[in-house]
């Protein structure tokens, strides 16, 4: 797996455990502890990607994140259902 | 409004092809208790409920349940990708290929067709929750029928992934149900339904 395959890997960790947390917030809306590592969680999710960027360019997940200043990328190969996507 | 994000809640990245694990895989897609119908009962079942916790957490849950609709698709197609016509016939793949070559269509491992009879919308906040339960142990043990039936390490482990999502997810109907009966008061104890009956069957 390459460096780039690493980091996004990462991302995507931090995505599950801020998903998570979304959930388990939804039928415990006070408890602080859970807050407080959802708050963990998208601080580490945000410099991963920092990261991320710095080396290798925007990380693209959503179309409002595609670059366009050539041409629209958010059509760009490969799709997540394809295996290139998630080797 | 919903956004997609361009990546799968867990990879799935199956390096051999395999028809028969796609025809029973695929139940999870379209089955009587798979991600389809999953997704299409949470987010049908929100809007007649009335405490906050509990539309939020069928929101949220019936959003993942369409990220894990795409997992299972993305495993069909994966498993039927660059097949021959001898594999196709081989494999009994050819009574589904006929009808759809490798496009993925949601049906069950038998070949019946999604159906809207496979998830309700009762309207009842305790019955509801009950169906989710229900469902969420439904779709356990069909993950684990399938762990026992294919053997490859790529197909298995977004399989074992999915599978732990049902109990999380069982884990939170749990909670919501709690929430409910909780909230309901002490004039409610044969929990009428909160968001129909105001009355409790009296007129």
């Amino acid at each position: 797996m390459s460096e780039q395959q690493k980091l996004r890997r990462t991302i995507h960790a931090y995505d599950f455990a801020i998903y998570e947390m979304v959930l388990y917030l939804d039928t415990h809306p006070l408890d602080k502890k859970a807050l407080e590592k959802l708050r963990h969680y998208k601080l580490k999710r945000a410099a991963a990607i920092e990261q991320y960027e710095a080396r290798f360019g925007p990380y693209v997940v959503t179309a409002k994140d595609a670059h366009n200043e050539q041409r629209w990328t958010w059509v760009d190969n490969p799709w997540p259902w394809e295996n290139e996507a998630n080797c | 409004m919903w956004q997609y994000t361009k990546k799968l809640q867990y990879p799935v990245n199956i390096k051999n092809p395999n028809p028969k694990y796609a025809q029973i895989i695929i139940s999870q897609y379209g089955g009587p208790d798979g991600e389809l119908g999953a997704s299409m009962r949470y987010l049908t079942q929100r809007y007649s409920m009335p405490y906050a916790e509990v539309k939020g957490l069928l929101t949220d849950i019936g959003t993942e349940e369409l990220a894990h609709l795409e997992m299972v698709c993305a495993m069909v197609y994966q498993l039927t990708k660059n097949l021959s016509e001898k594999e196709i016939v081989a494999s009994g793949f050819d009574k589904y290929f006929v009808d759809h070559t490798a496009g993925v269509y949601p049906i069950a491992a038998s070949g019946l067709p999604w159906r809207a009879e496979y998830i309700q919308a009762k309207g009842d906040i305790i019955t509801d929750l009950h169906e989710d339960l229900a469902a969420e142990q439904k779709a356990r043990t069909t993950y684990d029928n399938l762990l026992r039936l294919i053997d490859d390490p790529d197909v298995r482990d977004p399989l074992k992934f999915l599978r732990q999502r049902e109990i999380v997810h069982y884990q939170r109907f749990g909670e919501a149900l709690g929430i409910t009966t909780d909230k309901l008061n002490s004039k409610n104890f044969y929990a009428c339904n909160p968001s129909f009956d105001k009355n409790c069957g009296k007129k």
